[in-house]
């Protein structure tokens, strides 16, 4: 570190700290403001309460709206002057508000699709409408049923899967003290993310084949079975390989952002936990997974908007006709219906159905945390 | 600095520039090149490859092949019909009822007065089998045309396959019946357990990959001696339609099956194994039998086992029947598969120039060229006009690398089978007797001549002339869910293709055969068999001229 630096950093508590002060200053007069309503209102003023008990006494909603008012952005209003200020800034979004309405706006209008009944000769325009008869059919279809259950499961299975396992790798790997193993794991550990699934599911496949796959020789090898089984014709089992597959090589990747928030929490903390009696686990729980806590939310509602998207490949190359009815997820379905009997109607409208459950989903996540007072992402 | 490397860097972007402008357009300008899809899995030929360059002098026109990758048929062709892209010439296989559905493809009939190559290729009559309900012709049936006569030594077809040593251990005996032939493969497997190579040896394997699952499911129709009809048996005598899926034939194949699986004498991998599994699994020469058409394992397993060395386990075809005294009707004459072919789409900018093109493809000297390769390198001729070949060209045609560089058949365009056209040869070099006979491997001579045959075909009882309904399959392979026929056949096989392995590995095998008999006839069988038969009593009347 230079002198520089130490320079700088000797200036930036100061100067936070006067922001921290203003901050609670502008709280305080707030809480004040309210108060005075409060006493103006209500028979039994007491005008001597401390600024804690006050605090205490207001519900948790409006705390969630002072903090909204501490976090909210400065309104800018839109005038002519401002555009004009902001003109380069609004030149350069151009180009990227055109490729979004290009690619995810403009195809949307081919949802029109869903509600007709359509003959790829006579086009979206000529095609005859038939109002929810194709929702009608594919909700009467047991096939589609099976899938959107496959897929809800398979995506609840990945989800809960992935962040157990990636969230406590990620807390493993921290404890390691030594540099080098530590980088050496994570970066093994990470590596799978960048195989294609075709290759993993051929090692799948190799890992649990009945002729000598190494599964099977371990169990038979220590007696938990007679002789090797076939696990792919068991369909309870189908939906774990898939969770242990993707578990296998996505843990790694998953980490990596657990392992940049961890760096971000400030030493003093351990130091502090350390001086309070916190072993390693107690330092773990106390201070580092509540540090990334933020982190851990935010990724949580990103994964429940894709619950749905539990993929495409490993099913579809993993399954057989055994198990197509626990295998089948609904991508798989749009795909046999929609493209292999040229169905475009019915693909279309399972993957509305599926687009609808997923903005759901993720509306629903977002309002939980919401109203836990958690990181949103709107 | 800096100026140097700006420099070097505006060069190479001009470059790069040019050069794509470059492959835009052709500028060699002669010669045509037109792009084809096949729906089918291939080999892609290489650059430069020879024969395919001959052919181009001769006709002026190159055809860039693509095949085939990781999907079914149906869903590289829905691609194609969503994005409204097409290549020029297309197969589309089972696809092709969408494309025609979709409007894709040009209609080959109104074309054809300049090119009698193509007119006269089928009969009026054939002509008329291929035309759709709106009277026009959208493809060119590539196989089956029979020029003069058949002189294929090969069972090209379904068969129950077993490799020579087994027969040979067992001293040749008489495999008529289902449960000879499992006998035979049992006792094999009890004597000897291991394979050369030291791994153990599979008795037997079916394969049940998607669309391929037939070699689980339809040998109940062989068994009772019908020909291959692929999704129904047709009775001559009445000319009824009769689903085999639920006769007494089948439930014994499926019990015997049951049977074996639990002796160990079945694959235990047979459902979950993929078609590229299958293939190696046979390439290694363990799989002492199984049931397929040879079509799709033998141009690939049976010459990986030849050049593996492995002589005595290649295979030889066998007439299973259910009982003593069924006449076995495996192999057939060839017949015109008219639910498809090579068809042009509406994105072809020269259907003049593509026409000429198939036309071409089918004189002499291309087909010569296609099937035999070239004079003095592919091929040699003898003072009588006979084609021949050396033991090093022999090699060569078998070795994929050597095919890639330098044979280009085109295969899924329209071609002569049977004769060349010049009289004297085989369409083919596998087909010409003199060829078969030097290639054939000293085991499989023994085998065969055991037997009292010459060839592969005279292992099977000789083909009888086919009906006029024959095949139903090219009816069936067409149907969609747009009938309520279509709709039930669909269900059925999804029906079969889930239980039937069930059913084989189930511990209580009567109680899982109910079960699945419940769920099968939760599809409409009659509305299947109903439009089945409609199609047959439409055929016969179109034999008989009505």
């Amino acid at each position: 570190m230079t002198d520089k630096d130490k320079e700088k950093d000797n200036r930036t508590p100061e100067e936070k700290k006067t922001a921290e002060e203003l901050a609670v200053e502008m709280k305080v007069a707030s809480i004040k403001r309210r108060q005075l309503a409060y006493s103006s209102d209500s028979s039994s003023g007491n005008p001597e309460k401390t600024k804690e008990e006050l605090a205490a006494r207001l519900s948790w909603k409006e705390k969630r709206k002072l903090k909204a008012e501490r976090l909210a952005e400065p309104k800018v209003e839109l005038n002519r002057r401002t555009l004009r200020r902001q003109k380069e800034l609004l030149l350069i979004t151009i180009p990227f508000v055109l490729y979004g309405f290009i690619f995810y706006y403009l195809p949307l209008g081919g949802w029109i699709m869903a509600f007709q009944d359509y003959e790829p000769k006579d086009g979206l325009l000529g095609s005859e409408f038939v109002g929810l008869d194709v929702f009608r059919y594919i909700f009467g279809e047991e096939s589609f049923l099976y899938a959107f259950r496959n897929t809800l499961a398979m995506g609840v299975i990945n989800l809960v899967l992935s962040f157990v396992f990636a969230i406590g790798f990620a807390l493993l790997l921290n404890e390691v003290r030594l540099r080098g193993p530590k980088k050496f794991a994570q970066t093994v550990s990470y590596l799978p993310h960048f195989l294609s699934w075709i290759i993993v599911v051929g090692i799948v496949r190799d890992m649990l084949s009945m002729d000598h796959g190494i599964v099977n020789d371990l169990l038979v090898r220590f007696d938990i079975l007679d002789k090797p089984m076939n696990f792919f014709s068991k369909p309870d089992l189908f939906w774990w390989i898939v969770g242990f597959s993707n578990v296998w090589k996505e843990t790694g990747w998953n980490s990596i952002i657990y392992l940049a928030a961890i760096t971000a929490i400030n030493p003093e903390m351990y130091e502090a936990a350390a001086l309070d009696g916190a072993g390693r686990f107690g330092k773990m729980w106390h201070v580092t997974l509540p540090g990334i806590k933020p982190t851990i939310f935010i990724l949580l509602m990103i994964n429940i908007g894709n619950v749905l998207n539990v993929g495409f490949e490993i099913q579809y190359l993993l399954t057989n006709a055994m198990i197509k009815k626990v295998s089948e997820t609904i991508d798989i379905w749009v795909l046999y219906w929609g493209i292999g009997q040229g169905d475009f109607s019915v693909g279309t409208a399972a993957g509305i159905f599926k687009s609808v459950v997923s903005i759901i989903l993720i509306y629903l996540a977002n309002s939980a945390a919401k109203a836990t007072g958690e990181e949103r992402l709107f | 600095m800096k100026k140097t490397s700006t420099r070097l860097l505006a060069i190479m972007l001009a470059v790069t520039l040019l050069s794509g402008l470059m492959a835009g357009c052709d500028v060699l300008g002669k010669e045509k090149t037109f792009e084809m899809f096949i729906a089918m899995p291939g080999t892609e030929l290489n650059e430069g490859n020879k024969a395919q360059e001959k052919i181009a002098e001769i006709t002026g026109v190159k055809v860039k092949e693509t095949w085939l990758t990781g999907q079914t048929a149906e869903e590289a062709i829905g691609v194609m019909v969503a994005a409204k892209d097409y290549p020029d010439f297309i197969e589309a296989s089972d696809g092709y009822q969408i494309m025609v559905d979709a409007g894709a493809l040009i209609a080959i009939d109104e074309h054809w007065d300049k090119y009698p190559n193509i007119k006269n290729y089928l009969t009026e009559e054939q002509w008329n089998m291929c035309r759709k309900e709106d009277g026009h012709i959208y493809a060119i049936p590539q196989f089956g045309i029979v020029n003069d006569r058949d002189v294929s030594p090969i069972h090209n077809d379904e068969a129950w396959w077993i490799q020579t040593r087994v027969l040979k251990w067992a001293g040749y005996p008489e495999v008529t019946t289902l449960d000879d032939y499992f006998k035979l493969i049992e006792d094999y497997a009890a004597a000897n357990p291991t394979h050369v190579d030291g791994t153990d040896i599979i008795p037997y394997t079916i394969l049940c990959e998607d669309w391929r699952y037939y070699c689980l499911e339809n040998p109940p129709l062989f068994l009772a001696g019908s020909p291959n009809d692929g999704s129904v048996i047709v009775d001559p005598e009445t000319r009824q339609v009769i689903d085999y899926n639920t006769t007494d034939i089948a439930k014994d194949y499926f019990k015997k099956l049951n049977e074996e699986y639990h002796k160990g004498m079945i694959d235990p991998e047979f459902f979950s194994q993929s078609y590229d599994e299958y293939i190696a699994k046979i390439s290694t020469g363990r799989v002492l039998g199984f049931v397929d058409q040879f079509w799709n394992w033998g141009y690939t397993a049976q010459d990986a086992i030849k050049a593996a060395g492995l002589t005595d386990c290649t295979y030889v075809p066998l007439g299973i029947v259910a009982e003593p005294g069924i006449e076995e009707r495996y192999h057939n004459e060839p017949v015109l598969d008219v639910s498809g072919g090579l068809s042009i789409t509406t994105s072809c900018k020269d259907i003049d120039g593509a026409m000429k093109f198939i036309s071409d493809l089918l004189t002499e000297e291309v087909l010569t060229l296609r099937f035999w390769g070239i004079e003095g390198v592919d091929y040699l001729v003898d003072d009588d006009g006979l084609f021949y070949r050396t033991e090093e060209m022999r090699a060569n045609a078998i070795d994929a690398n050597y095919k890639a560089d330098n044979l280009c058949p085109y295969a899924y365009f329209p071609q002569y089978e049977g004769m060349n056209l010049d009289g004297k040869n085989a369409w083919r070099p596998d087909n010409q007797p003199s060829e078969f006979f030097e290639d054939l491997l000293p085991e499989v001579k023994e085998c065969l001549e055991a037997y009292g045959a010459k060839t592969y075909v005279e292992m099977l009882n000789p083909s009888k002339p086919n009906e006029p309904w024959f095949p139903m399959w090219s009816f069936s392979n067409d149907l969609t869910t747009d009938t309520p026929g279509g709709m039930a056949w669909a269900k059925m096989t999804e029906t079969k293709h889930e239980w039937l392995p069930r059913v084989v590995m189930a511990d209580d095998f009567e109680a899982e055969w109910e079960e699945y008999l419940e769920v099968y006839y939760r599809a409409d069988i009659d509305a299947f068999l109903a439009e089945m038969q409609a199609e047959v009593d439409r055929r016969i009347a179109v034999a008989e001229g009505n």
